[in-house]
């Protein structure tokens, strides 16, 4: 039996209380980019909104927002960083 | 070696550590330590929690040694974060680099304190003594300085 295709998404800090989780599994077909999915995620959580000020990580890598999303991929998402 | 703990740390013990490890090759050892302070201006800190996104933490610090080790003459690097919560003037995080000479101990010290601020995936939830509760923001000089640290287009 074939597998959705999907993607990991985590969500961090201010993002993560905003948006009220903190992992979710998402079906996603086929590429999408960073900032594409980021208009996504401002409709499913308008609380989040303007999504396209929060950072990407796609498989534990900074991601600037043209990066493609590819399904099986972990997708973080957050505020810019803030430790040291 | 990069550590992200909620345990606290002994910067003298790291210290001898390193200097042991490196001993006779290093003639110079540079170390940061950074506490936790009042972060808004008219408000103390009561409590600081420290988030943190397991596995790329340690990824990013990892590469920004590598970093160093590319630019500069480093023999030894260590970087200790704290995460979890923690109290006003508690230690967060240390940094200590040993070279043979110190320009390159001073120099990959500041740099990984620097480029740690904009690049490891660490957010700081600062409760104020008044039980008020906020997410810390980055701030634009953290940003600027380590943009200071780029390698210019014709040199990189």
């Amino acid at each position: 039996m074939a597998t959705t295709p999907s993607i990991k998404v985590l969500y961090f800090a201010q993002v993560a209380e905003l948006a009220g989780l903190r992992e979710e599994v998402q079906t996603l077909a086929s590429p999408i980019s960073g900032a594409e999915w980021l208009s996504g995620l401002e409709i499913r959580h308008p609380q989040l909104a303007p999504a396209a000020r929060l950072k990407l990580a796609i498989n534990q890598q900074h991601a600037p927002h043209h990066t493609l999303i590819q399904p099986g991929d972990e997708v973080a998402v957050f505020e810019p960083v803030t430790g040291g | 070696m990069v550590l992200v703990q909620e345990a606290d740390f002994d910067s003298a013990a790291l210290i001898a550590g390193m200097r042991q490890r490196t001993a006779g090759k290093a003639g110079a050892l540079v170390s940061f330590t950074g506490y936790v302070r009042d972060y808004a201006e008219n408000a103390q800190t009561h409590t600081l929690f420290l988030e943190h996104y397991p596995g790329m933490c340690e990824r990013e610090i990892e590469a920004l040694c590598a970093t160093a080790r590319e630019r500069w003459d480093v023999q030894d690097c260590l970087v200790v974060h704290r995460v979890g919560e923690l109290h006003n003037a508690d230690q967060i995080v240390f940094v200590a680099v040993a070279s043979a000479h110190r320009g390159d101990s001073f120099r990959a010290c500041e740099f990984l304190i620097d480029a740690l601020k904009t690049r490891a995936p660490f957010w700081k939830r600062e409760t104020l003594a008044s039980g008020d509760r906020f997410w810390v923001q980055q701030r634009d000089e953290d940003a600027e300085k380590t943009g200071q640290w780029a390698v210019p287009r014709d040199q990189a």
